[in-house]
C-alpha cells in the first residue's frame, strides 16, 4: 500500500466514450463507492478481478480493454 | 479536498481520531496533578469512569451525527478498498497496541507497579485506537 501498482487503466476515458456516466453511477453500477472509483482511475487502487470484470461488462469490453500491465 | 467530499468512512475516521485525542489529552492532564502529588497516581475509578463514559458518548454522538447527515453512505456496507483499508489499519494499530502491552509489562518487571502497568495499558490502547484512525486516514488518501 502506498506504492503504485503497476496496472495502468482506461477506466476515465470508457466512461467519457459511454456518454459520460459519472464516477457515482458507475460506482453504484458496479457495488463500490465513489472514492473507490476515483482511486481506480487515479491508478492509487487495483479493483479485484470481480470489480474489474463488472466494469468492462459495463461498458461491454473485455478486461485487457480497461486494464493493463505498466511496462 | 474538502471536507464534505471525503467518504463517509475517511470522515468517521477523522472523527474518532480527533475523540481519542481528546480524550488521551483529558485522561493525562486529569492525572497529572495526582501524579505530582503521589507520584504514579492510582487507577482511581473516577477518572476511568470519565474516560469511559467519554468515549461511550462521544461515539454514539459522533456516529449518530455522521450517519444523519451522510444516512446512504452509513447504510451502505464498506466496499472492496474500504475493507481493505480498514482491515490494514486494524492490523497495524494492532501491532501498536501490543509492543506498548509488552513495554508495560517489561517495565513492569523491573518496577513492579501495578499503577504504572494500569495506566501503561490503558495508554496503549488509547494510542492504538488513535493510530487506527490515523492509518485509515493515511491509507484511504494514498490508496490500498
Amino acid at each position: 500500500m502506498g506504492t503504485r501498482p503497476p496496472i495502468t487503466n482506461r477506466v476515465k476515458l470508457h466512461r467519457m466514450l459511454a456518454g459520460g456516466i459519472t464516477q457515482a453511477d458507475l460506482g453504484e453500477a458496479v457495488g463500490v463507492t465513489r472514492h473507490t472509483i476515483i482511486a481506480i482511475e487515479q491508478g492509487h487502487y487495483s479493483p479485484s478481478l470481480e470489480t474489474a470484470f463488472r466494469i468492462a461488462r459495463l461498458f461491454n469490453a473485455g478486461v485487457e480493454d480497461l486494464f493493463g500491465w505498466e511496462g | 479536498m474538502p471536507f464534505t467530499d471525503i467518504s463517509f468512512r475517511e470522515k468517521s475516521a477523522w472523527a474518532m481520531g480527533a475523540l481519542f485525542l481528546a480524550i488521551t489529552a483529558f485522561y493525562l492532564v486529569d492525572l497529572q496533578p495526582i501524579s505530582w502529588r503521589e507520584g504514579v497516581a492510582p487507577p482511581v475509578d473516577r477518572h476511568f469512569i470519565k474516560i469511559m463514559i467519554a468515549t461511550i458518548v462521544g461515539s454514539i454522538l459522533i456516529q449518530s451525527w455522521l450517519a444523519s447527515h451522510n444516512p446512504r453512505e452509513a447504510d451502505t456496507p464498506a466496499d472492496e478498498r474500504e475493507r481493505l483499508v480498514l482491515a490494514r489499519a486494524g492490523n497495524l494499530s494492532g501491532i501498536v497496541l501490543g509492543f506498548g502491552c509488552v513495554a508495560a509489562l517489561m517495565n513492569y518487571l523491573v518496577h513492579p507497579n501495578g499503577d504504572l502497568l494500569f495506566h501503561g495499558i490503558l495508554l496503549s490502547l488509547l494510542v492504538s485506537t488513535i493510530a487506527e484512525s490515523a492509518l485509515q486516514i493515511f491509507f484511504f488518501h494514498r490508496g490500498a
